[in-house]
Formats: structure tokens, sequence, C-alpha cells
């Protein structure tokens, strides 16, 4: 039997697809009976699709200095 | 490939890391046959580099990042939920973008995510890579992985989750 707290953990198995069939048709009852559950998914849902539009990028300052240097000097070794 | 590099050799080796895999990917760039994107291809030498690093530093990786699940007090001792969960009032990504508060507190949930969540986020849902090139990429298992991720969604969809609420 299905219980609310297996959809909260296999929520990103569900929507990504990963999961059996039979745990698959498991959930998928489960979410028919169960509103908090299917609130739940579609909140998911929304937080990927909303991470995916917003691109939070890698913070840091990465110094590029080196990197510039460095590839001078691969260049002044080509010529 | 700063967060793939972080997430693997970690915070104090990335910046170098990340440097030779550009000068190892220019000089390679010649024989780059494109059988994969560029970006994939970048994103597997400074994972290669980071890995060797690794081993150089003899740093292990960890998967137990301090998580902490949904709480358990949301369920009663037979795993039903408690609460009722409603739906968001704004659920569509522009909705909950257009508050610019909202966009800081995610942008800096994202920040503080463990380094192999973010990697694992970044890739396979922000730049749309398959579960296996980011297995392949971090060096984890498809299970780990899958852990990694659903772990990043959680944190962040409890902190939109809390803006729904104010």
């Amino acid at each position: 039997m299905i219980k609310c707290k297996d959809l909260t953990e296999k929520a990103s198995d569900y929507l990504d697809g990963n999961l059996s069939l039979r745990k698959r048709i498991g959930l998928s009852f489960h979410l028919l009976i169960c509103r908090p559950c299917r609130n739940y998914l579609q909140q998911i849902r929304s937080t990927i699709k909303t991470v995916k539009v917003l691109q939070p990028k890698e913070k840091g300052a990465y110094d590029t200095c080196p990197l510039v240097k460095k590839l001078r000097e691969l260049s002044r070794k080509q010529d | 490939m700063i967060s793939v590099a972080r997430a693997i050799v970690g915070e104090a080796f990335a910046d170098e890391v990340v440097q030779d895999a550009w000068i190892s990917a220019i000089k390679a760039l010649p024989k780059f046959e494109g059988r994969s994107s560029l970006k994939t291809w970048l994103l597997h030498i400074v994972s290669n580099g980071a890995k060797s690093r690794v081993r150089r530093e003899n740093r292990m990786i960890s998967l137990d990042d301090g998580w902490q699940s949904v709480s358990s007090d949301k369920f009663d001792n037979t795993g039903h939920r408690i609460d009722e969960i409603l739906p968001w009032e704004e659920a569509t990504p522009e909705a909950l973008l257009a508050n610019e508060q909202l966009q800081a507190a995610i942008e800096e949930t994202f920040q503080k995510l463990p380094s192999l969540q973010r990697a694992a986020l970044t890739m396979y849902d922000m730049e749309g890579l398959k579960m296996e090139e980011v297995c392949n990429i971090l060096d984890i298992s498809a299970s780990n992985a899958r852990v990694l991720l659903h772990r990043a969604r959680t944190c962040l969809h409890q902190c939109i989750d809390k803006f729904q609420d104010k």
C-alpha cells in the first residue's frame, strides 16, 4: 500500500520515469485518491520548470587571469 | 565547468582544474569529432581532470552532506500526510519569478546546495543532459545521481513553498 511518504520520496523518480511499472502504477493509483499528493507533485513540477527558467548561476569569483596567461603562453609556443 | 569541478574535487582545487581543462580542450580541439555536443565534451574533460586530481589528493567523495528530508512530523505513523497541501497560487515559472524576493531566495538556496547536488541539478534540469551523462561526468551511480537530484529539487521546493505561506 503506497503512502504519502512514499510519494514524497519517489516524486522525482516518478516525474523522470525512473520507476518500475509496478511502483509507477502504485503511485499513480495513490495520486488518484490523494489530493495533497497531487498538489505536492504539481509543486515539484513547477519547481523544476522555475529553476530551468531562472537558470541560477554558480557563484564565486573565478579568477580568469591565470587562464589568460596560460593561453598566451600556449599561443606563443604555437607561433 | 566550475560546478562539475567543485562537485568532484571541492572548492580548493576547482579553479585550477577548470583552467587545466580549458588548456587541454584547446589543445585537443582538432581531435574533437563531434560525437557528443561540445558542452558534454568539455564537461568530460573537466570531469577527467577533477577525478585525477581527486586520486592525487586521495580525497573521498561523500554523498552524506547533511541532508534532511521532508520533516517526519508532516506524516502520521502510517505514513500519510497530516496537513492539507494547497496548490500554489502562482504556479507558472513566470508568475513565481515575478516576485523578486523569491527569485533572490531561489538563487541563494541554489548557491547553498552541496556541490554534488548543485552539479546534478545544473546538468540534468538546467542543461538537459541525460542521466547517463551526469553519472559518467560525476563518476557516481545512477541511484546516487537520482538521490542528489531529488534532494536538490526538494530544497528548492521548500524555498518556494515558504513564500507561498507569506
